[in-house]
């Protein structure tokens, strides 16, 4: 093959007209002189410009540069592509935009004018890869650019921006739409939402979100003062990127005035009643406390020298009881034979009154009861009671005896407070002159206890025990301590 | 003589053996990421599925094509190439503006990201079918709408099928 290359290689050196002497120098000078004219040529129309059109005149010094955005899905299944000169000043007249490559069926689009912006509204657009956009001017391309549409997205600006204020949770609830909810392509958007004080010009604060709802803090706004609110969308995937769109109309909103020191009614009045609710509460127990909360909570032992006390109260004024023989001046006295007073008063003890001692009234019959016929006679012996309290129940017998409850403490006898062995003086026992059959005056009832006799006094009534035994005694004295 | 068979022998086979990978097609996908499928791709196959009102479960289902093509392991962007090929059959159609504008951008789309290098010079696209001659103008009407509906079936069948190699292709790149 190398020895068949050589072959013909020298047969082009042959018969080559080029490489003929008198030819190179043919060729050069027609060289020369064509680069002659062409510059020429050059410097002429460098001078004077194109004769017939004169817009070329500073064709070297326009700036076609444009720049374009697309909204796809604007008007249905339709997109729209815009380009506009970033050149205010440049002379659009004649000049058209053009689009090839990216597209679905055709290879290149025509843009319509609008003032001084061109725009194509299709559903044509591939949407995949690049696609070439030119400035024409009388069918030639004078600049192109090569562009991703999906790339130079500006969505539409959101709309309906509402501010509703809710009470109970002191907050402004902002809402607002935007179309491209509904778009199948560019569906979701990064949402810029401003607001500021109508009053402050350029102190916009900032939020950004991804959906159509944003809270504002009733705290962190000033109260009593009105706001401006705006919203912008931005493509928010990672397929379709582009610019802000343009504002939503503005919404104003009012805060309420600071009520932080004002409260509710209703709390204001609850608060109220339970404060005078606690205070009632706190007095009545101070109140009550050691008569009625203490005896509960810390009830008190029983003290026995108390009750002796309370038992054996000083008398009335008004009553004069005493051993004194000279208080019973007025009185008969009967001697009676001791012994058999004691046996029929024991006898009849045992007779009448019933097994409960601590509910036995023990009457002590006193000597000297004129004309007292023990045995025989039929007497009713009405104990005198305290204001009427105790009902009386007589008793048939040799001796009637009524019995009267004890009441300790409205009733309590008379005692001399002194040594166990001296007398003790009973209340209301007097035994009145003249005493018949019949009745005989009442007799009080007394405490049970352990009656000691003076026995130096003479004619003085014999007291008998009522056969209470020191049992009897404290199961009274126990009692007392019961209904006290 | 001796330097003419040597021409052949020493010449020929290896140009032969230099132009064999020209033949030989060499494809590759672009977008593994899944942004043009999804956003753009995914949207237009799902506007035919719903457009073509036809059971999945219908006839051609064991075509020539599926037979001869398949989404087989490094084999899905050749497939996709050429399903892309055979949808461009189906804009003869004419069902309507917005199906033939999906078909397209699913056709078109998928070409443009399926680089393959096979040659094919002018090859002509196959016709969808013959047409054939008729004896009266109903069996004709009937002729044609069952042509219809089985190239309906097969485009939905073949849009399926694009779905699931462009999954496929999806999930091997995660796997990546």
């Amino acid at each position: 093959m190398i020895v068949h290359l050589n072959d013909k290689q020298e047969n082009l050196k042959r018969h080559d007209p080029i490489t003929h002497p008198w030819s190179e120098k043919i060729m050069t000078i027609l060289g020369t002189a064509l680069g002659m004219v062409f510059y020429l040529l050059q410097v002429v129309s460098g001078e004077s410009g194109y004769a017939q059109n004169g817009d070329f005149e500073d064709a070297e010094l326009d700036d076609y540069s444009f720049s374009c955005y697309s909204q796809l899905e604007v008007d249905g299944p339709q997109h729209l592509l815009s380009c506009a000169f970033e050149d205010p000043d440049v002379n659009s007249t004649n000049l058209e935009f053009e689009i090839c490559e990216g597209l679905l069926e055709v290879k290149c689009l025509n843009f319509s004018k609008l003032q001084e912006t061109y725009f194509i509204k299709t559903k044509k657009f591939l949407l995949i890869g690049d696609s070439t956009i030119c400035v024409k001017l009388g069918g030639k391309h004078i600049t192109c650019q090569k562009m991703n549409i999906v790339k130079r997205v500006k969505p539409e600006a959101p709309f309906d921006v509402k501010v509703i204020y809710r009470e109970e949770a002191n907050e402004f609830v902002v809402t607002f739409n935007t179309s491209h909810l509904q778009k199948k392509y560019v569906k979701d958007l990064l949402h810029e939402v401003v607001y500021r004080l109508e009053k402050n010009e350029n102190d916009w604060m900032h939020v950004n979100i991804s959906s159509t709802k944003l809270t504002l803090l009733q705290r962190k706004l000033q109260p009593n003062a009105m706001y401006e609110i705006k919203v912008r969308s931005i493509p928010n995937t990672n397929y379709f990127e582009g610019f802000w769109s343009e504002w939503s109309p503005s919404s104003h909103f009012r805060t309420p005035e600071n009520n932080s020191g004002k409260m509710d009614p209703v709390l204001l009045i609850i608060s109220i009643v339970s404060f005078f609710s606690v205070a009632l509460m706190v007095i009545l127990a101070c109140v009550l406390w050691k008569k009625r909360i203490k005896p509960i909570v810390w009830p008190s032992l029983p003290d026995h020298k108390k009750t002796l006390e309370q038992l054996c109260k000083k008398p009335k004024k008004n009553l004069n009881v005493s051993f004194n023989p000279e208080s019973f001046l007025d009185c008969q006295i009967h001697k009676v034979d001791g012994i058999q007073a004691r046996d029929e008063a024991e006898a009849f003890l045992q007779d009448t009154f019933p097994p409960q001692l601590d509910d036995s009234e023990k009457q002590r019959l006193g000597g000297g009861v004129q004309g007292l016929n023990w045995p025989s006679q039929h007497a009713v012996i009405t104990p005198k009671t305290f204001g009427g309290e105790s009902p009386l129940r007589c008793l048939s017998g040799s001796v009637t005896v009524c019995d009267v409850p004890v009441i300790p403490s409205s009733r309590p006898p008379d005692c001399r407070e002194g040594g166990k062995n001296g007398p003790h003086v009973y209340q209301g026992l007097l035994l009145g002159a003249g005493t018949t059959n019949s009745t005989l005056p009442p007799l009080f009832p007394f405490q049970s206890g352990i009656l000691t006799l003076n026995p130096a006094v003479q004619g003085q009534p014999l007291f008998t025990s009522l056969g209470s035994s020191q049992e009897e005694a404290y199961v009274t004295m126990s009692s007392f301590y019961q209904n006290q | 003589m001796f330097h003419v068979s040597f021409r052949y022998i020493f010449g020929i086979p290896p140009l032969i053996l230099v132009l064999l990978p020209v033949a030989s097609s060499d494809c590759d996908i672009e977008g593994k990421d899944g942004k043009e499928y999804q956003n753009v791709l995914m949207i237009s196959i799902d506007e035919l599925d719903s457009m073509i009102e036809i059971d999945s479960n219908c006839l051609n289902n064991e075509s020539n094509f599926f037979k001869k093509h398949s989404c087989d392991d490094n084999k899905e962007p050749l497939f996709l190439n050429r399903a892309a090929r055979k949808m461009r059959q189906f804009l003869k159609m004419n069902i309507s503006e917005d199906f033939n504008l999906h078909l397209a951008r699913v056709s078109q789309g998928t070409l443009k990201l399926s680089n393959c290098t096979t040659k094919g010079k002018g090859r002509k696209p196959p016709s969808l079918g013959e047409a054939q001659p008729t004896k009266n103008l109903e069996e004709n009407k009937s002729l044609k709408e069952q042509k219809k509906q089985n190239d309906l079936c097969f485009l939905k069948i073949l849009l399926q099928k694009i779905k699931t190699c462009w999954n496929k292709i999806l999930r091997d790149a995660k796997e990546h």
